[in-house]
């Protein structure tokens, strides 16, 4: 368990990223063909109301304006406002759901692959950056829409649109647009150099702070136990004002960019009244004219400003898509990695008949660390049952992932059937019904085949307790189980999956309570009419089994039955002498 | 800045309504809030006066070509963007300020009362607190907002009708009576949308949740070969959010057309209005000018109030009665406290403690084992976690311990319930959290036989002990156990993961690591026993298939599905 150097899971590139995207796109790009040709028309026809108000000003001021004038403006700035945000709101509706159905695409891909890549990848990685990944990335892509398709959308269009409309009818004010521009990109540089470690360290702060609240959540009861309430709650209260202090930092970031984008404003309304007092002066321009020139310049500031303010939503959205696309389009082929020379892992060697597991001369170590398993030779027969015995750090959960083919070995070969199965020792019961937890591995289980199971490993008892029977939930925000409870699942779920093999590492370890009997009967009905391999931690489940291995520093140093052992004078004679006079006196 | 402000926690009755907490809360911070207000007014105000600038520049220097006051209206430009910015830099710190101060201020009040209560009592909240603690507090403190830039988007356009009044009387009345239905219409409409909002979003949360709750399962699916099974599942989640999502971009879309024409016909019979007047001759071109800009200036606000401001509220008010729900949990399970103080407790007194009909004695020093079902020994716990529960009794030297001050009461006796949580930090950390002297650490960790793995006690442990296997994190937490160095220390099931070789060392180094002290011991495990003075068997008392046994652990509480 100690901490290997972490082969991260890959992160898509910038290229690769588009790449998937696009592919992932199909199916929807005739929409975002229509989201490009309806933005840009209703970004158009924005532009109609600053023009048609320039247009009413010259009237009024040469006095040719008259009832239908006023009336014939009005009526096109109402039907241009109906109709633009019509467009709006039609541009922004078809971009939303093309964006959501392509992230329900990947999202799905990516879970798919998350769980079908070989396991040693992901023990290496860790699970917590898949968990990451596959929540925390998933949401901020999900979050970032509402604040970066309008961006992308229409803010963008009307940016262009209004810009080009300026330089078309007024292209003099444009060019002075243009002139306040450097001032603008020097804010961006600014703030996408300021503004992302900030973020990042609001968000650091902000999970340090849930983690705390989380630990004296889970933890109330040694709180309690151990006298911390006040260590504790000075601990939660310390980082909640971290997290202050870092949001305060990035409010004023952001107002700091306020400041800045606001000079970027009024330069452009200065050079609007610059411009338009020469070219008025000159006779080349009307007062109307300005009028539609300012309107229009104030109409794109709010833009401009929007745009700024999301870019790094956008950056974050980005790097998010990235994390994911990099698991989603890990090639299945590819994914194991390079074999190592001269181990065949995999079911493919058939071990003989009456065989079931063979391990030849296996060698394993974690990365470049000393070997955990060195020249283990082992077969266990169809419908043998073998006991691991030995102190933690021997090898025995090392050697179970090797036989379950979740390590492939450095050296030697490995044999066993298809049909394997694991339990290890950390029970996780998933969010949902008892029926869905146990038909996990067995979709088209009857509920009479599920109250069997029950029935056989003991846990039938359970729906004395959870009222709505097979419908109950249980896991995270449901019925809670206790570990025994979440075991006695395991092992009905094993049944319903029905393996060849079945491995039990420590799955009953937990139980150290009065149930450890109950748990043993458990398990001897779930192993029943198939081979096993239990990694033993109380010796009376080892006593049990037809055969017993017992393992020290890497290496099987003691191998028989029970009695067998028991009259070797070794090691296990020696745990067991322990064992069972302890349990005699008490 | 770095320390965290001293701040009293807020009183909530058990009749207080969500309504009037979000009051008290948005109000109780008048020193930072007004001084806000006015700021955040002078912002607006500022905003809404641009275009008025601008069209009385044009008016005043670009028709009637006088450089002068060309120069003069520049100089009004820029000094009203000064003040404005200005105002709004500070406006918004001090916003931001107020939010931090009453979210720190609510999260204390929830750390007292619930998380950490001071008289302690043995059930613990559930998962939800952390959600409560962090989501429902930003949204209730969030709400203070309310009172400083809503108040200054008003003002704004009051400004806005007040200028239109100057004007012409007509187009400020218009305004004035528009522009409040305008608000109402918007407000209807996005109030539509954030509730839908709000379910979208609890679908897409409950698919994430299921990402990942299946990947924390990994080994577990992988392990019967469920990765087929699991996939299908989760695109079924997936799928639901897509609909919530699309239904969504649909609300989405029908506000954004109903705000858009809403706003855009309002704007242009404004300007309609303007038109007429100023062909009649009743307004200036100028006046006119002034008119569309005002006109212009009224929409962001109206859509501002419209759209943040009535779902801020909304929440504020659904997050207040979160909070509410778990305060008045918590207070109608605390129990009064009642410090008589009359009575001495030696350094190292007789613990007697039973539960279930049981009754265990631990003599000064004596180490005791007690061997019981699980019904049973979750009850003996739970009565010494905390003695002011009904369950059991409790008693030191005699004295009933609920007359105890909590504080007095885990000063003599320290309990180390079953399920060891490790805290974030580093194997010394989490050794040492209630231990004197470093050599005490020491000798906990080779009684609790974690040298093997911990040579070095400087490493991190992990989120939760993650970085450890279970066996680890128990013995770590049984050094934790054996450094605090209790007069009186209860141990529950400490070895269950711990293999068979390992738990037999522990067994031989508990008594030297407990000399002097009193230790009780409830656990199966027949080394442990083993290496008690006496053992007390209730086992006999209670068949050990007893399904009632099979009951939720007392530290959990069913969550709200």
């Amino acid at each position: 368990m100690t901490a290997t150097t972490q082969q991260a899971l890959p992160v898509a590139s910038g290229r690769e990223t588009a790449r998937e995207v696009w592919r992932l796109s199909r199916g929807h790009r005739l929409r975002l063909a229509a989201v490009a040709g309806l933005g840009i028309v209703s970004a158009a026809v924005d532009l109609i109301g600053p023009v048609a108000a320039g247009f009413l000003v010259d009237r009024v001021q040469t006095g040719t304006a008259g009832l239908g004038t006023v009336l014939t403006v009005a009526t096109t700035m109402a039907v241009a406002a109906v109709l633009g945000a019509a467009g709006t709101a039609a541009t922004i509706v078809l971009a939303t759901r093309a964006y959501h159905a392509i992230l329900a695409a990947l999202r799905e891909q990516l879970v798919a692959r998350a769980l079908t890549l070989p396991q040693h990848r992901v023990e290496r990685a860790g699970t917590g950056d898949l968990i990451s990944r596959s929540s925390d990335d998933v949401t901020a892509v999900a979050d970032a829409a509402p604040a970066v398709i309008p961006v992308v959308t229409v803010t963008a269009f009307t940016i262009v649109v209004s810009l080009g409309g300026l330089a078309a009818l007024e292209w003099p004010y444009a060019a002075a647009f243009a002139v306040v521009l450097p001032v603008y990109v020097l804010a961006m540089r600014w703030y996408l150099r300021t503004g992302p470690p900030v973020y990042r360290a609001e968000r650091a702060a902000m999970s340090a702070r849930a983690q705390q609240i989380l630990e004296s959540q889970r933890g109330y009861a040694t709180v309690l136990g151990f006298g911390l309430t006040e260590q504790r709650h000075r601990a939660v209260m310390a980082a909640s004002w971290g997290v202050a202090v870092q949001s305060l930092r990035a409010r004023t970031v952001q107002s700091m960019l306020n400041a800045r984008l606001n000079v970027g404003e009024c330069l452009s309304l200065a050079a609007v009244l610059v411009v338009g007092f020469v070219l008025i002066e000159g006779g080349t321009s009307t007062v109307g004219a300005a009028t539609t020139a300012m309107l229009l310049v104030l109409r794109l500031l709010g833009p401009v400003n929007q745009l700024l303010f999301v870019i790094d939503t956008l950056q974050s959205a980005l790097a998010s898509l990235s994390r994911m696309i990099g698991v989603a389009t890990i090639p299945a082929d590819a994914a194991a990695g390079p074999s190592p020379a001269g181990a065949a892992a995999g079911p493919s060697p058939a071990p003989g008949a009456g065989t079931s597991v063979r391990l030849h001369e296996v060698a394993f170590s974690y990365d470049d660390g000393p070997l955990v398993l060195d020249a283990v030779t082992l077969d266990i027969g169809s419908g043998e049952r073998v006991a691991v015995v030995g102190a933690s750090g021997a090898g025995k959960t090392t050697l179970a992932t090797v036989i379950a083919g979740i390590h492939p070995p450095d050296a030697g070969t490995v044999a066993r059937p298809e049909r394997t199965a694991v339990i290890t020792q950390e029970v996780h019961v998933f969010a949902g019904s008892l029926r869905d937890n146990l038909t996990l591995a067995a979709p088209d289980a009857t509920d009479r085949e599920i109250e069997d199971a029950m029935e056989t490993t003991g846990s039938a008892g359970l729906f004395d307790l959870l009222p709505d029977g097979l419908d109950s939930v249980v896991g995270a925000g449901g019925h809670p189980l206790t570990d025994a409870q979440a075991q006695q699942l395991a092992l009905a779920r094993l049944l319903l999956a029905d393996p060849d093999l079945a491995i039990l590492d420590e799955a009953t370890a937990e139980a150290g309570s009065a149930h450890a009997g109950l748990l043993d009967r458990a398990t001897d009905a779930a192993l029943a009419g198939r081979t096993g391999l239990v990694i033993a931690h109380r010796l009376s489940q080892a006593a049990a089994c037809d055969r017993i291995v017992v393992m020290e520093h890497g290496r099987i140093t003691e191998e028989g039955t029970h009695d067998e052992l028991l009259s070797a004078h070794g090691i296990y004679a020696r745990l067991w002498e322990a064992w069972d006079s302890r349990r005699g006196s008490a | 800045m770095n320390t965290p402000p001293a701040v009293p926690p807020f009183e909530v009755g058990v009749d207080e309504r969500p309504r009037r907490f979000v009051a008290r809360v948005i109000f109780s911070l008048p020193r930072v809030t007004i001084p806000a207000m006015l700021l955040a007014i002078v912002w607006q105000v500022g905003e809404s006066a641009v275009p008025v600038v601008m069209g009385l520049a044009i008016d005043r220097a670009l028709a009637t070509g006088n450089a002068g006051q060309l120069g003069l209206w520049l100089g009004v430009l820029a000094a009203l963007y000064i003040a404005l910015t200005a105002a709004a830099g500070l406006s918004l710190r001090l916003t931001a300020h107020a939010v931090q101060l009453l979210q720190h201020r609510i999260r204390g009040t929830l750390s007292i009362g619930v998380l950490h209560p001071s008289g302690g009592a043995a059930h613990a909240p559930d998962g939800g607190v952390v959600s409560v603690m962090t989501n429902d507090v930003a949204r209730l403190s969030n709400a203070v907002i309310l009172v400083i830039i809503p108040v200054s988007r008003i003002m704004a356009i009051g400004f806005i009708a007040a200028s239109l009044l100057v004007t012409h009387w007509l187009l400020g009345l218009v305004v004035l009576i528009g522009a409040p239905v305008a608000v109402w219409l918007m407000g209807v409409l996005s109030g539509r949308l954030s509730r839908d909002t709000r379910e979208y979003q609890a679908l897409l949360a409950s698919t994430v949740g299921q990402a990942t709750d299946l990947v924390a399962g990994y080994r577990v699916v992988k392990g019967v070969r469920a990765e087929a099974e699991a996939t299908r599942r989760y695109r079924q989640a997936s799928r639901l959010t897509l609909v919530g999502a699309t239904r969504n971009a649909g609300l989405l879309g029908r506000f954004l057309m109903g705000s858009g024409v809403v706003s855009g016909t309002f704007v242009a019979a404004v300007m309609g209005l303007a038109g007429w007047f100023a062909v009649d001759g009743q307004l200036s071109i100028g006046g006119l000018i002034t008119a569309v800009g005002l006109a212009q200036a009224l929409l962001p606000q109206i859509q501002a109030i419209a759209s943040i401001s009535i779902p801020n509220l909304a929440n504020a008010r659904a997050a207040a009665a979160h909070i509410l729900d778990v305060l008045r949990d918590k207070a109608t399970s605390t129990p009064k406290t009642t410090n008589t103080g009359v009575r001495e407790i030696t350094a190292l007194p007789a613990l007697e403690v039973s539960a279930s009909g049981a009754t265990i004695r631990v003599e000064p020093g004596e180490l005791v084992g007690v061997r019981a079902g699980d019904k049973t020994a979750a009850r003996l716990v739970e009565a010494l976690l905390d003695p002011r529960a009904g369950g059991g009794e409790t008693r030191l030297d005699g004295v009933a311990a609920r007359e105890l001050s909590p504080a007095e009461f885990r000063s003599r006796v320290t309990v180390a319930p079953h399920r060891a949580t490790l805290f974030s930090g580093t194997l010394r950390d989490n050794v040492a959290v209630t231990a004197g002297a470093p050599e005490r650490v020491d000798a906990a960790v080779r009684a609790a036989a974690c040298d093997d793995f911990a040579p070095d006690l400087d490493v991190p442990a992990g989120e939760g002990g993650n970085r450890l296997s279970g066996g680890q994190r128990q013995r770590i937490a049984l050094a934790r156990a054996l450094a605090s160095d209790a007069p009186v220390l209860v141990l529950h099931d400490p070895t269950t993961a711990v293999d068979a070789v390992t738990e037999h060392a522990i067994a031989g180094r508990l008594r030297g690591a407990r000399a002097g002290r009193s230790t009780l011991l409830i656990a199966s495990a027949p080394a442990l026993l083993a290496a008690c003075d006496r053992v007390v068997d209730l086992l006999g008392e209670e068949p050990a298939l007893d399904r009632t046994a099979l009951d939720k652990s007392v530290f959990d509480k069913p969550g709200t599905p």
